[in-house]
């Protein structure tokens, strides 16, 4: 009984983990094959192997610092204000008229494709004609080049983040709040507590693993923010808005197949991401939320 | 109560602007897609089209333009790869990852090393996949088929899945399993008619968001794909920027197109999406 | 549950349905440039009524991913297209993957249409967007340049002129040179002259994309292409372009090369977000009204032809060469690719795209610009469209990218560094572009 148990349980992941062994793991050392490489595919000519080359231009290249630095400003803006603006909308809309209505209305841009949100932002976003600087106009400010200044358009791409992604944390969250038992809350309102204490003492202490949970996740997530740089800035004006993924992408395809070094600037952004991950999962405790 | 009545009105405005920002965009979209041409830019923006249209979809006999930029009759063959993409993405997603999940969750396969691995995999930028995956698919002749791109959607949506299953799974009484087979069920018969019809909530959310991931990704569809034979939506507006011009009008049509069928999709889903989106995480 | 089923059900049969049909015929598989994909289509159904057993399935490819995926496709052999345009600085790049055709022609004279003349392309066409080391590796398809677009009534205006007369002292006239420019852009910007009837002088696009890379080259090929340039640089090499030297180093690191960026940056005030803006926006704000000026790609005349701002067309809109005389060019070709297994319908397909009489009709339909002098001669097509002797002199004078195989390397390294230099970032001068320059070398050694 015992080993038929365990022959039926290993078999059920084994869909997964063949799987996975197949298109991660054979990526994966085919990239760090092709890292130690010189490999463009516009060259015409086979792979040759040049050593650690690949992995020292990286830290002269201007492009990964702009990248890098671009990355950072969006973990440093972006994510706080998501989260914070996701909680606030998640405890904003309890009980309130309308509360469901709402509530389906803001996924609406968490299902929007991003290529389509890119399209949408660009016109919004258009310097002479777009709505953005409209509004801002009654307000007597005047147009703002949004996708044609360094700082503007980093304001931009951290605007369209927040809409995007705002409405995923709010949902966490919002769904968090419904699992936290009536009673609890209940008993705190007996105890005298309002609703500040409440949020303080009850509510945020239970959701503090889902807050871990969504840093973790935005945090990669913007380690991969691609499309929407792609449709509306392509990178730009000079470097301000180049996205690690994005300027992975234009190395490792839009110049033409640089294999060789995209490999290297992938193998580098996996083994940061998989640090980050470690560091994070330790942190917020994975396993006893998973019981393992 | 006059307290009550300002703290209110404040409330509504402040929900007014919420969904103001988060709409706004969404609504821009949509009015484009019926706006004529001259209505598409100019100051002040046409905030209400005072006449609407329907040649953004059906095309217009205008200029130099053919049916290929100025309509999205061919839309077709794209929504119907988006939709197979998506709906076999979401379907073998759940399949694979729910039965890794219970596994994991009652008997601790491989433990907290393939768990990890499994995480770390859903960290993975699609961007570092890209060169081998096409290389490997080329070898495989996979390129340009649903099959390309719905496996590599699967590497992306399987992991968060399991992820969030194993959580569920474990919300799940132990001893309703046990009960199980000691009157002679086998895991497979536990797993598949007891343990999830209870979790169906988690798995039809995970189906959802797979769907909702699927529908949406550019980039491995733009490396993987390359005609009307595999090519998904958002790869199918490209098509509408052009040297002559930009053609917001069906751009935003087709936006509109690709955006209508994940937008009810999820709606419909959303009661399990509020209930599956957990992670387990909240402990009482 | 029950609902998800039925919908899956639903999708199944979708699957299944359209696949029953099995097809015989040879289907050709064209990859297309967005801007080209309609006109192609309508010569497909063309070419489907005379050859019925050939299926011809044009696929739109944004310019972006074009490039990349026919390289892609081209290096690993997979043929999973037959026939697709290419860029004409991308010849370079992708010239290995394309057949060429004058051996192809050779060795199957049962396929060669006799009327299809292939001395009737000009030579520098011919050359840049068909030959690469000695190869015909494509035929041109989009003889595609860029003119100097300006609002007619503007500039015949008696009120205007007197103004500009009083501001400048100098005639109102459209601008033959980039100095001149400066003048008149400023004179039609809003901020800088409160009666002026357009917002901004003149619309320029210097985005983050490849287009900075060849509107640099409205600024500094009139200098390379001067007696004095010719001297100090050499004649231009059509592989290599105006960027570089005769002796293929780069020429744009140099006293000249800075003050094409700094004419660049001079016009930059009278002009709406030009560095967020491509050719999406400013074919836009001319269109509107908005700008007074816009230098831009053939293509736009349809959209122009039709902006409600702009009528009565016939006295609004002018076409003009570029100021200092440098047009840009900007062809496509069409080419056949080497794993291809439908090489002979290909060639027929490709044979009868260029051929004399759908030169013609591309262009009076579509206005996709003509790349035969024959079309460019006929008289119906001179009346229907006065851009057309522009042409034939931009042909002869406009300035080339280079289509080495690393070009969109270099262009991507150039882009990033004259933004930054636009913004303000960079500093702009030969020191600075010395180093674009070392880059470039370095690139190129490999």
């Amino acid at each position: 009984m015992e080993k038929t148990i365990k022959k039926s349980a290993i078999l059920m992941v084994l869909p997964l983990i063949l799987f996975f062994v197949f298109l991660t793991i054979f990526p994966f050392l085919y990239m760090l094959f092709m890292s130690f490489h010189h490999y463009n595919l516009l060259e015409w000519k086979p792979p040759y192997f040049i050593g650690l080359e690949n992995y020292i231009n990286v830290f002269k290249d201007q492009g990964v610092k702009s990248s890098l630095s671009f990355t950072i400003t969006l973990v440093l803006v972006a994510l706080p204000i998501e989260i914070l603006l996701g909680t606030f909308i998640a405890i904003f809309i309890q009980n309130l008229i309308g509360e469901k209505f709402v509530r389906s209305v803001l996924l609406i841009p968490m299902m929007v494709p991003a290529v389509v949100a890119g399209v949408m932002w660009k016109m919004l976003f258009n310097v002479e004609y777009g709505p953005v600087n409209y509004f801002l106009s009654l307000l007597n400010i005047d147009k703002i080049p949004w996708l044609g200044s360094s700082f503007y358009s980093k304001v931009a791409v951290i605007i369209m983040d927040i809409w995007q992604w705002t409405p995923f944390i709010f949902l966490v969250l919002y769904a968090g709040i419904q699992t936290i038992p009536q009673d609890l809350i209940e008993a705190g309102k007996v105890d005298g507590a309002n609703r500040w204490m409440i949020l303080r003492h009850i509510e945020f202490p239970m959701l503090k693993p889902l807050f871990w949970i969504l840093i973790i996740l935005r945090l990669v997530d913007i380690l991969k923010l691609f499309d929407i740089v792609y449709m509306t800035t392509f990178g730009g004006p000079g470097y301000a808005t180049h996205s690690i993924s994005f300027y992975i992408y234009k190395v490792s395809v839009s110049f033409g197949w640089d294999v060789g070094y995209g490999s290297a600037l992938s193998v580098l952004l996996l083994v940061v991401i998989t640090i980050l991950t470690t560091i994070l999962i330790r942190t917020m405790r994975l396993w006893e939320l998973l019981e393992l | 109560m006059l307290r009550k009545i300002i703290i209110s009105f404040l409330k509504w405005i402040l929900l007014i602007i919420i969904l103001f920002f988060f709409l706004f965009p969404v609504y821009w979209l949509v009015t484009t897609a019926f706006k004529h041409s001259q209505d598409w830019f100019s100051w002040p923006p046409v905030l209400i089209p005072r006449s609407l249209t329907l040649e953004n979809f059906t095309g217009q006999a205008r200029g130099f333009e053919g049916s290929l930029s100025s309509s999205i009759e061919n839309i077709v063959p794209y929504l119907k790869n988006s939709l197979i993409i998506a709906l076999f993405t979401s379907l073998f997603c759940t399949i694979i990852s729910a039965s890794a999940a219970y596994s994991i969750a009652r008997f601790k396969t491989g433990g907290r090393r393939l768990a990890s691995w499994i995480v770390s995999i859903r960290m993975l930028p699609p961007i570092s996949t890209v060169l081998p995956i096409y290389i490997l698919f080329r070898n495989l002749k996979l390129l340009d088929t649903w099959w390309a791109v719905i496996l590599m959607h699967l590497v992306f949506t399987i992991p968060f899945s399991t992820w969030v299953l194993i959580s569920f799974f474990n919300g799940i009484p132990k001893e309703l399993d046990e009960a199980a087979y000691i009157d002679g069920a086998s895991i497979w018969k536990t797993f598949l008619y007891l343990i999830l019809p209870l979790s169906a909530p988690g798995i039809a959310a995970m189906a959802t968001l797979a769907f909702i991931m699927s529908w949406g990704e550019f980039l491995i569809a733009l490396i993987l794909t390359s005609s009307p034979r595999s090519q998904t939506l958002p790869i199918f507006l490209g098509r509408y920027i052009t040297g002559f011009r930009i053609a917001w009008g069906p751009l935003a049509a087709a936006g509109l197109v690709t955006m209508i069928p994940v937008i009810v999709f999820s709606f419909t889903m959303q009661r399990y999406l509020l209930k599956g989106l957990t992670f387990g995480a909240v402990k009482y | 549950m029950r609902k998800y089923l039925v919908f899956l059900m639903f999708v199944l049969i979708f699957i299944l349905g359209p696949n029953l049909q099995a097809q015989k015929e040879v289907v050709l598989n064209v990859w297309s440039s967005p801007d080209n994909a309609d006109a192609l289509t309508d010569i497909a159904n063309r070419f489907m009524q005379k050859y019925p057993n050939i299926k011809v399935q044009v696929t739109p490819i944004s310019w972006e991913v074009l490039y990349p995926r026919m390289l892609a496709d081209v290096a690993t052999k997979t043929g999973a297209f037959d026939v697709a345009t290419w860029d004409v600085m991308t010849a370079g790049a992708v010239a290995p993957g394309f057949v060429d055709l004058e051996e192809f022609r050779k060795q199957n004279p049962d396929l060669v249409d006799p009327k299809w003349d292939p001395k009737d392309f000009d030579p520098t066409i011919w050359h840049i967007a068909g030959i690469w080391a000695g190869k015909n590796i494509g035929i041109p398809f989009y003889c595609n340049t860029m003119l100097f677009y300006y609002r007619k009534d503007l500039f015949n205006d008696a009120k205007l002129k007197a103004q500009f007369k009083a501001m400048t002292g100098k005639t109102l006239k459209v601008p033959t040179t980039w100095e001149e420019t400066i003048d008149v852009a400023k004179f039609f910007t809003k901020k800088f002259n409160p009666n002026s009837p357009t917002d901004y002088g003149i619309a320029l696009m210097f985005p983050r994309t490849h287009t900075l890379f060849y509107m640099y080259l409205l600024f500094f090929a009139p200098y390379r292409r001067s007696p004095e340039g010719i001297k100090k640089w050499g004649e231009v090499d059509l592989d290599y372009g105006d960027y570089f030297t005769a002796d293929k180093k780069p020429a744009f690191n140099s006293p000249e090369g800075v003050k094409a960026l700094e004419m660049m940056k001079a016009l930059m005030p009278y002009s709406p977000d030009p560095l967020g803006s491509d050719y999406g926006e400013t074919l836009e704000y001319f269109a509107k009204g908005t700008v007074a000026m816009v230098p831009q790609w053939t293509g736009v005349w349809a959209n122009f032809k039709v902006a409600p701002a702009l009528q009565p067309f016939d006295k609004k809109v002018g076409v003009a060469m570029m100021p200092s005389g440098r047009s840009v060019s900007g062809n496509w070709a069409l080419g056949l690719n080497i794993a291809s297994k439908n090489k002979r319908e290909a060639f027929l397909f490709i044979q009868f795209a260029t051929n004399k009489e759908n030169d013609k009709i591309k262009f009076m339909k579509f206005g996709v610009a003509p790349s035969r002098l024959s079309t460019v001669r006929d008289p119906e097509v001179r009346k229907a469209d006065p851009r057309v002797s522009v042409f034939l002199e931009t042909i002869k004078t406009q300035s080339h990218r280079p289509r080495i195989p690393e070009e969109p390397k270099l262009e991507d390294i150039t882009v990033g560094a004259f933004s930054q230099i636009l913004l303000g970032e960079r500093p702009n001068t030969v020191e600075e572009l010395n180093k674009i320059a070392d880059e470039w070398m370095k690139i190129l050694k490999k």
